[in-house]
């Protein structure tokens, strides 16, 4: 899934301040599993703007809506009524979501209201990991199904390197040695073999990030 | 401006059970209290919505009493708790509507001394912070229900669309 946290909420209100009536729009598939742009976010970020806005003595009216997916038409479609009535949307979905309402309703302004982080998954309740770069090119099917691409800090196509520690990773001793698990993959499949052929220099771009990145939602952890 | 000011309470029904105590407190600890209770089965069912739909409902301040460190009959649900109510004291904060507002407490059932002191505490918090700005009028609130009801308020959701019809969407405006 697209994992995404909310803006910081000054950020938001910094963004919605022009308008006076505002539908907040959410999404209920990827964004509502990490607690970023579900109905029950949408219904809290609206509370929470309606407070700051009677705090200021700002008149805003706020609508909340969420539909399935705001990456497919189909469902965007649902909140026409709700868009029509409202200066702005202010968006909880990921990105692609965002550009999707936009590109619906050309004529009003679409606000991102969610930071959108990384492909990933759920690691345990409220810890999502990066486990796709979305390279376009998937080659898990030579790596046991464990992406370097993603989950190696120095995205090593012919591994490991040699710098892990019981099975942690020498960039981040919180992150799993990618190569660790692709061995320890390869050998019970019986397929280690494999890993002696040459793996040529994949053409990409080069990442942003020095490793997996990791979202962590504090209050949803022990 | 009247000098009552509202104070909402969640609390575990294993941390407080006596209901009926409530109508008491105002006189006991500050006449000046207006006490709204909702009760909860565990303390984990608190969420970030409710705590703020308080605010919004009018409440001065909001506190989460729970039962005491370890003794969840959920095991975590006064930890969640906890952990939520942190966060919410944050964003409010951050809007600069004072996290002092939302206070949270653990409690043994039947300590009514620490009850007494936690509603004296509240009490002289608000002296100092005020009635709370971004609260709905007392008017607006009797045209819009009680103050639990719009804590209960649901949102909207769009229903599945049938994605069969094959049908042209169009904005509708």
């Amino acid at each position: 899934m697209i994992v995404g946290e909310q803006k910081p909420i000054k950020e938001i209100l910094k963004m919605t301040a022009p308008h006076h009536k505002l539908l907040v729009l959410g999404c209920g598939t990827c964004v509502e599993t990490c607690f970023a742009g579900g109905e029950d976010e949408v219904a809290a970020l609206a509370s929470l703007l309606r407070l700051a806005s009677r705090k200021d003595g700002r008149s805003l009216h706020i609508e909340e809506f969420t539909v399935e997916r705001q990456c497919e038409d189909a469902f965007i479609a649902e909140a026409a009524e709700a868009v029509a009535r409202n200066e702005a949307v202010l968006s909880l979905a990921c990105g692609a979501g965002v550009q999707a309402v936009a590109r619906r309703f050309p004529r009003f302004r679409v606000l991102p209201g969610v930071n959108t982080t990384f492909i990933g998954v759920l690691e345990h309740r409220g810890v999502f990991t990066e486990e796709c770069s979305g390279c376009g090119d998937c080659q898990l099917a030579m790596f046991g199904g464990v992406c370097p691409f993603s989950r190696c800090a120095k995205k090593l196509l012919n591994g490991p390197c040699g710098g892990s520690r019981n099975g942690k990773c020498e960039v981040n001793a919180d992150t799993d040695c990618a190569w660790h698990l692709i061995i320890e993959r390869l050998t019970a499949l019986g397929r280690l073999n494999e890993l002696r052929t040459y793996v040529p220099p994949k053409n990409w771009q080069p990442s942003l990030s020095g490793g997996p990145r990791r979202l962590i939602r504090e209050d949803h952890i022990l | 401006m009247s000098r009552t000011f509202r104070l909402f309470i969640f609390y575990c029904t294993r941390a407080f059970e006596n209901e009926a105590e409530f109508a008491e407190f105002p006189t006991a600890a500050d006449p000046a209290l207006e006490i709204h209770a909702v009760p909860m089965a565990c303390s984990s069912m608190v969420k970030d919505l409710f705590l703020l739909k308080a605010l919004e409902a009018g409440a001065d301040a909001v506190t989460v009493w729970v039962c005491p460190e370890g003794a969840c009959r959920h095991g975590e649900g006064n930890l969640r708790a906890r952990k939520r109510v942190q966060r919410v004291q944050s964003l409010l904060d951050e809007i600069e509507l004072d996290g002092r507002r939302l206070t949270f407490f653990h409690l043994a059932p039947g300590d009514r001394s620490s009850v007494m002191e936690i509603l004296r505490e509240i009490s002289g918090a608000l002296v100092r912070m005020g009635k709370n700005p971004a609260g709905i009028r007392k008017d607006r609130l009797e045209k819009t229900g009680s103050p639990q009801q719009n804590i209960l308020k649901k949102p909207k959701t769009a229903s599945k669309p049938n994605l069969d019809k094959g049908e042209p969407i169009h904005d509708r405006r």
